[in-house]
């Protein structure tokens, strides 16, 4: 008697299960759907961009427009790089953000060190100063940053626009690669500083490798940072052969206001270097955001 | 006297600090004092300055409506932004979470439009929005409505810009996603032991484990989107009719095309006040919603 009822208990058991995975399933299924179809949505202004890159001005004022391009038309490109010249702003604009992001990545790999690993007077309030200082609106002093560089004889250089990026690094990366840095066990430094390492050989020899993917995260964010800024080139950058591809690129709309096809192939090129980084630093990115401890 | 290792450690930590020492001294202590005292002169850069005591102040409160108008579209553009992009960005994250085929890819879709540079996504979807020939207005005109002014109408160029400011918050999915992955597993396996459903599981558990992460999202995109100014910059020039005029625009406007440094540094400060008000306002209610482990 007892037996069947275990049995039967046990069979119902397994009915509910199966209910439930197939609930489960249908949910699933629903939310497939969905980010589907907003998967579709999101795309959609980037197709737009890409189409409208490859139109004749006539199929682009056609009336109901259409999905594709009739023929595509790919010397708008040329005909876009003669004003908005790609080439020589994709120069300008790496020579901010690689030199950016190579300090970006050492400066705040050395503060999050001392975060870490090491025990120093006054630690808590200088973390709870740097962690403090990312509340802080930077568009508020731009008038006495753009002054002291100027008294210094740096307007129209990109230097105003690099030296930030070797003062600190930012401190939601400090704070990122610290994070990660934490989830490292301190053995591993242990043992090489018995085998005779110093504190620049833990970094570079031990840790940097194992923070590859928050160094790739921090890199990726540093490069958008710098890619989308106008403020900082509006501000410092006034000659034409100077400009960065952002600042290009809004300088050719605000000419060329409702040239769609040329604007949108200039669009087009300014996001290909973007994406393409992208591409390649995918893999890391979610793993490299630990985010654990972000309540303190 | 021989240098003991604690002693070491110091010397160490204050060199690997030293850059970030020097950023928070050169670049935001010592401007910020920049700002107070360029505030009460007349400044344009050229001639020397003249102390105008609080004269700024007051020509801001009483006489400029630029800053009044300019003010309230930037509020209504940050809250707008932050509140309709936290919601999307983390019903988003969920979603994604779940077990559905091509996860990878997916995730990649969403997180495009974060690495589109904002000035083509701005002037992208200002040709979507365009009065005659954008693709909007034809949907909405094949749909039976009346064509929208969009960017060049001061009421819809707020909520225009907002739409795509929501459409390009990819580093608040990346950060939920990476949030939602320390929600333990244990939590969420006990509610199901309990009998509980996706529902209960998503209301008892996510919600409460990820509002640090909502939290940190929310003041952050706060204190960004009240910066915002590529829009303005790029698009609107601040109109139609000072619709789109964001405070840092106004600034960058007073300050280096008017040279009214001491103005500009006044507006900075107002600005600056605001927002360091509103940060502490957020911390203080936070106490009433955050959840913190083991509290």
């Amino acid at each position: 008697m007892a037996n069947m009822e275990l049995k039967n208990e046990a069979a119902a058991n397994a009915n509910g299960i199966k209910y439930k995975k197939n609930k489960e399933d249908r949910i699933n299924i629903f939310i497939t759907v969905l980010v589907i179809l907003g998967a579709m949505l999101v795309l959609f202004p980037i197709f737009w961009m890409i189409r409208t890159s490859f139109m004749t001005n006539l199929e682009i004022n056609t009336y109901p427009p259409a999905l594709f391009p009739k023929k595509w038309l790919f010397s708008n490109y040329p005909e876009a790089m003669k004003t908005f010249k790609f080439l020589l702003y994709l120069k300008n604009t790496l020579s901010i953000v690689i030199p950016a992001i190579a300090g970006v990545i050492v400066t705040s790999c050395f503060a999050a060190y001392a975060f870490a690993r090491l025990d120093f007077k006054f630690k808590s309030f200088w973390f709870s100063l740097v962690i403090g200082s990312m509340l802080m609106p930077g568009a508020i002093t731009i008038i006495p940053i753009f002054i002291m560089w100027s008294k210094l004889g740096f307007t129209n250089s990109y230097v105003p626009l690099i030296v930030p990026a070797f003062l600190g690094g930012g401190a939601f990366n400090i704070f990122l690669i610290r994070q990660f840095m934490m989830t490292i066990p301190k053995e591993l430094d242990e043992a090489a500083t018995i085998d005779g390492a110093g504190h620049l050989q833990i970094i570079f020899g031990i840790l940097l490798p194992l923070l590859k993917p928050v160094l790739i995260s921090v890199g990726l964010f540093t490069f958008i940072l710098y890619w989308n800024d106008l403020l900082g080139p509006v501000i410092y950058v006034n000659d034409q052969d100077k400009q960065t591809i952002s600042q290009g690129l809004a300088t050719f709309k605000g000419g060329f206001g409702t040239n769609w096809k040329s604007l949108m192939a200039a669009s087009c090129l300014a996001s290909v270097p973007a994406v393409i980084l992208y591409l390649f630093g995918q893999k890391y990115f979610i793993e490299g955001i630990v985010l654990t401890g972000l309540k303190s | 006297m021989r240098i003991t290792k604690s002693h070491k450690d110091n010397i160490v930590a204050y060199l690997c600090l030293s850059p970030a020492i020097l950023g928070l001294l050169f670049l935001t202590i010592i401007p910020i004092i920049g700002v107070i005292g360029i505030s009460f002169t007349n400044w344009s850069g050229l001639a020397e300055p003249t102390f105008v005591r609080f004269d700024n102040y007051v020509n801001i409160f009483t006489e400029d409506f630029f800053f009044y108008k300019s003010a309230l579209v930037t509020v209504y553009f940050a809250f707008g932004a932050v509140i309709t992009s936290i919601i999307y960005a983390f019903f988003i994250s969920i979603m994604l979470n779940q077990r559905i085929p091509a996860r990878g890819i997916i995730r990649s879709i969403y997180f495009i439009p974060y690495i589109i540079p904002v000035v083509a996504t701005n002037v992208v979807w200002s040709w979507l929005y365009d009065c005659n020939f954008g693709a909007f207005n034809f949907v909405i005109n094949s749909l039976g409505f009346d064509k929208s002014l969009f960017l060049q109408g001061e009421k819809t160029v707020v909520p225009s810009l907002i739409l795509i400011a929501v459409w390009s918050t990819g580093n608040l999915i990346v950060i939920f996603l990476a949030g939602i992955q320390n929600v333990p597993r244990a939590y969420l396996e006990a509610v199901e032991i309990d009998g509980g459903n996706t529902w209960h599981k998503f209301r008892h558990v996510t919600v409460p484990m990820m509002t640090p992460i909502i939290f940190f999202n929310f003041l952050m995109s706060m204190i960004n989107n009240l910066q915002v100014f590529v829009p303005a910059q790029a698009l609107t020039k601040g109109g139609p009719n000072d619709s789109s005029l964001f405070l840092v625009y106004l600034i960058y406007r007073e300050g280096f095309m008017k040279n009214n440094f001491g103005y500009a540094c006044a507006i900075s400060l107002v600005f600056f006040v605001f927002i360091a008000a509103l940060t502490g306002f957020i911390f203080k209610t936070s106490d009433k919603w955050l959840f913190y482990e083991g509290k």
